[in-house]
């Protein structure tokens, strides 16, 4: 019985390390070395000279992120609202949107992701502190995360999980994720802030120490996305706490929310 | 179906209504708020049926009155049964049906907060879906409530269940847990180790989902269908289609409804890889939690070149698919599922040899066939605990009735059948796929599907990877949305997880969860 027991064991021991070592590197050198970007689907974009302003895209945008400038006659996506359906594209009668495979869309304002400025311009952005290059310098040496989920469809929770995978190994670059707030650098928030989870994310914000960084994560926590002006939600994170970088996406690729992670620290 | 007829005729004969059969499996029975109890006692004792849904509706502009629809399948035959009565606004109260169909619970506190019916004699009136946060007198889910409407905080109530006695205390975990999961918050009343009760109090992702359908047209629905569970995308808008697809009257084509079967099989693998992983995390066994990760990470690689999103995103559309996903691309897919399947034949021969592995999971976490029929234990959790059903077999659809394959039906309902259901599962969903590659014929993907007459209802279902996925649609006026009951996996099986950690101790928790691993967003919406 004990013979067999150990000689098991052996056998587990021996197969574990046979797999270690058969494949070599998993890891994909983004973003030392561009991505393939063969079969990704990243920003929707309207090609104006080819497009005759007929509103149809604007009718069927689910999360109605596309606007027209009446003064120019100009029409263009919000990414910050858009959840990447592309059902823009499908529906256009003169095929005037292209899908480009950019996923690296992360911004420090969001003004940056709007074709049409803001209706209520955010307050909390104006008073959103920059944080001293210094500051983000010594956190581009280590950064420890704390993730938050304000009501996400768990999506992007999953992107972030992948972040951990094989294939992208967040730890190479000095960064991991921790299990208090206490202990956080940098909060990544996804989700529209549902009202039960309000109070939850303050109390988590207050209990990061400073300095710190926030970055929201995916479509809902940008601009509310596809839950945009529902009763239970607040419309993005940045209603209720300054965000230093902005990751559009629905969900984002582990890729594009790496991207994010090393804008906030000013690494890419 | 005719028998269950004849059946109900002869035992309520002058306390049904009128009936009508829709869609082919779905009978429809009018009957008086105060013979509910009575109908549903007979149907679970005397018919075999299973409550899986409970909803209210605000029909007030229709008829004049508040709808109750009380879902009932009967695996057995393959047919939904559905009660409705009908509440009047001025005495907006029903009787409870928990005492006795302990399955009803959470569907009556659910439209006690939505809807602001009372189910009288409801043996656990609290508030579940605002933790007490809401005014006393706003109900969400009535058509004269503004979706935009953001009425102040209230006060959140603590109205855990308490368990008092000498050396009992608690422990409150949550809503912001230590890894990277959803938010839910769980009360464990503990004694020494193991664990008397645990509460999971939910509802803190609860977006309004149903109320943002209520008047979106038919296409954009779907994107919100697509967003309730960020993993289950695919079951959920398939289950979304599918009751489209009813009311508009349209057969499938066949080369669409094999594409959404091979992406159905596929998110299935994926989330139990996945599963898998998140198992041998909780058991701290690294090797093998990366190994199944890689493998997930594959399933991802092989889903984004097929449909450009990882998710499974943006491919069902009410009608069929959105483009011929597949085409040409069979041997690329054969290819994939093969280096999967041997990776997988390799990693679980390890895993199983593995006696300290073993010895974590087996005999942890019991669910009991009893609790799991009565909670309505759904999915690989179900099947674990002896209940041997599956949609797929039951109610076909997306012909699934054209292919032959197995369920897999364990008994001890421990950590351990779980795991083995979802490793079994992930074989068979890979040697549905390969079947469904020979099988698929050319053709059109999409039939396009019309205007909606308005007032129309159907269930469309689906087997997500969590189990029975059941979506309750009816249009309104101008092919939009009147009315949208979605009713996740999650919603049956969390109920089930508090019960089978009982008994267990506190580190076993997160194993035993890992196991079911169930969705908050899915059971919050």
């Amino acid at each position: 019985m004990l013979e067999t027991t150990s000689k098991l064991k052996g056998d587990v021991m021996f197969n574990s390390f046979k797999k270690i070592l058969q494949y070599r590197r998993l890891t994909l050198k983004y973003p030392m070395k561009p991505l393939d970007t063969t079969f990704v689907y990243g920003k929707p974009e309207i090609n104006t000279s080819t497009c005759n302003l007929c509103r149809e895209c604007m009718d069927h945008c689910p999360s109605k992120a596309i606007a027209i400038n009446s003064q120019n006659n100009m029409i263009g996506i919000n990414i910050d609202e858009c959840i990447f359906c592309y059902h823009c594209a499908d529906i256009c009668p003169v095929s005037a949107i292209t899908i480009t495979s950019n996923f690296e869309l992360a911004v420090q304002k969001r003004s940056d992701l709007r074709f049409s400025p803001l209706e209520t311009e955010k307050q909390l952005e104006e008073i959103a502190k920059a944080i001293e290059t210094r500051s983000r310098r010594i956190f581009g040496r280590s950064l420890q995360i704390r993730e938050v989920d304000a009501g996400s469809c768990n999506g992007c929770d999953y992107e972030i999980n992948g972040l951990n995978n094989p294939f992208n190994d967040l730890e190479r670059f000095g960064i991991h994720f921790v299990s208090s707030p206490r202990h956080a650098d940098m909060l990544l928030v996804t989700g529209p802030v549902t009202r039960n989870m309000e109070n939850a994310l303050l109390r988590t914000y207050e209990a990061t120490p400073d300095p710190k960084l926030v970055v929201a994560v995916g479509a809902c926590a940008i601009s509310g996305g596809i839950f945009k002006d529902s009763y239970a939600v607040r419309n993005g994170v940045d209603t209720l706490l300054p965000v230093d970088v902005y990751v559009p996406g629905c969900p984002p690729r582990p890729q594009a929310i790496l991207y994010g992670i090393l804008k906030a620290l000013d690494r890419v | 179906m005719q028998a269950t007829i004849d059946n109900l005729k002869h035992t309520f004969p002058e306390k049904l209504n009128t009936y009508h059969i829709q869609h082919t499996n779905e009978l429809y029975l009018e009957i008086d708020p105060i013979n509910i109890q009575e109908f549903c006692i007979h149907l679970q004792k005397d018919l075999e049926g299973t409550l899986v849904s409970l909803f209210a509706n605000d029909e007030r502009q229709l008829n004049g009155n508040f709808a109750l629809y009380y879902v009932w399948a009967i695996r057995r035959s393959g047919f939904f049964v559905v009660l409705k009565t009908q509440l009047k606004p001025d005495n907006p109260v029903f009787q409870s049906i928990t005492t006795p169909i302990y399955a009803a619970n959470l569907y009556e506190r659910e439209i006690k907060d939505l809807f602001g019916l009372i189910p009288e004699g409801h043996p656990d009136p609290r508030d579940l879906c605002f933790h007490g946060n809401w005014p006393q007198d706003l109900y969400p889910l009535r058509k004269d409530f503004d979706t935009f409407n953001q009425p102040t905080h209230t006060k959140t109530i603590d109205d855990f269940q308490r368990v008092a006695g000498e050396g009992v205390y608690e422990i409150p975990v949550g809503p912001v847990h230590a890894g990277i999961i959803e938010p839910g918050h769980f009360r464990f009343s503990v004694a020494g180790e193991p664990i008397i009760n645990l509460e999971a109090r939910l509802h803190y992702v609860h977006k309004g989902i149903e109320k943002l359908a209520e008047g979106l047209s038919i296409d954009k629905c779907l994107y919100l269908s697509e967003r309730i569970s960020g993993d289950e995308t695919f079951a959920n808008s398939l289950a979304y289609c599918h009751a489209i697809e009813k009311i508009a009257g349209i057969e499938l084509s066949p080369r669409a409804a094999y594409t959404r079967l091979v992406f159905a099989e596929l998110e299935r693998l994926t989330s139990h890889l996945g599963d898998l992983a998140g198992i041998c995390v909780d058991v701290a066994y690294g090797f093998a939690a990366y190994q199944f990760r890689m493998l997930r990470g594959w399933c991802y690689i092989l889903v984004e070149e097929l449909a450009h999103s990882r998710f499974l995103r943006n491919i069902n559309t009410p009608g069929g698919v959105r483009q011929n996903f597949l085409h040409n691309k069979e041997k690329q897919i054969i290819d994939a599922i093969a280096r999967i399947k041997k990776e997988l034949n390799e990693t679980v021969k390890i895993l199983k040899t593995n006696a300290l592995f073993i010895d974590r999971i087996e005999n942890t976490g019991i669910l009991t066939i009893n609790a799991a029929r009565d909670l309505n234990t759904v999915g690989p959790p179900g099947r674990a605990s002896g209940l041997h059903f599956d949609l797929r077999k039951n109610f076909p659809y997306s012909n699934y009735n054209l292919l032959d394959f197995q369920i897999p039906k364990h008994l001890n309902g421990d950590v351990n059948c779980r795991i083995n259901v979802k490793i079994e599962e992930c074989y068979i969903s890979m040697e549905i796929i390969l079947k469904t590659l020979e099988l698929m014929p050319q053709g059109e993907t999409i039939r396009r599907i019309g205007n909606l007459d308005p007032y129309q209802s159907a269930l469309g279902y689906s087997e997500a990877p969590r189990g029975e996925n059941i979506h309750w649609v009816m249009t309104g006026e101008n092919n939009t949305i009147y009315r949208y009951k979605i009713r996740t996996p999650s919603f049956c099986n969390w109920p089930a997880l508090c019960w089978a950690v009982n008994g267990n101790i506190v580190p076993d928790f997160p194993l035993i969860n890992k196991s079911f691993n169930l969705s908050y967003a899915g059971n919050d919406l």
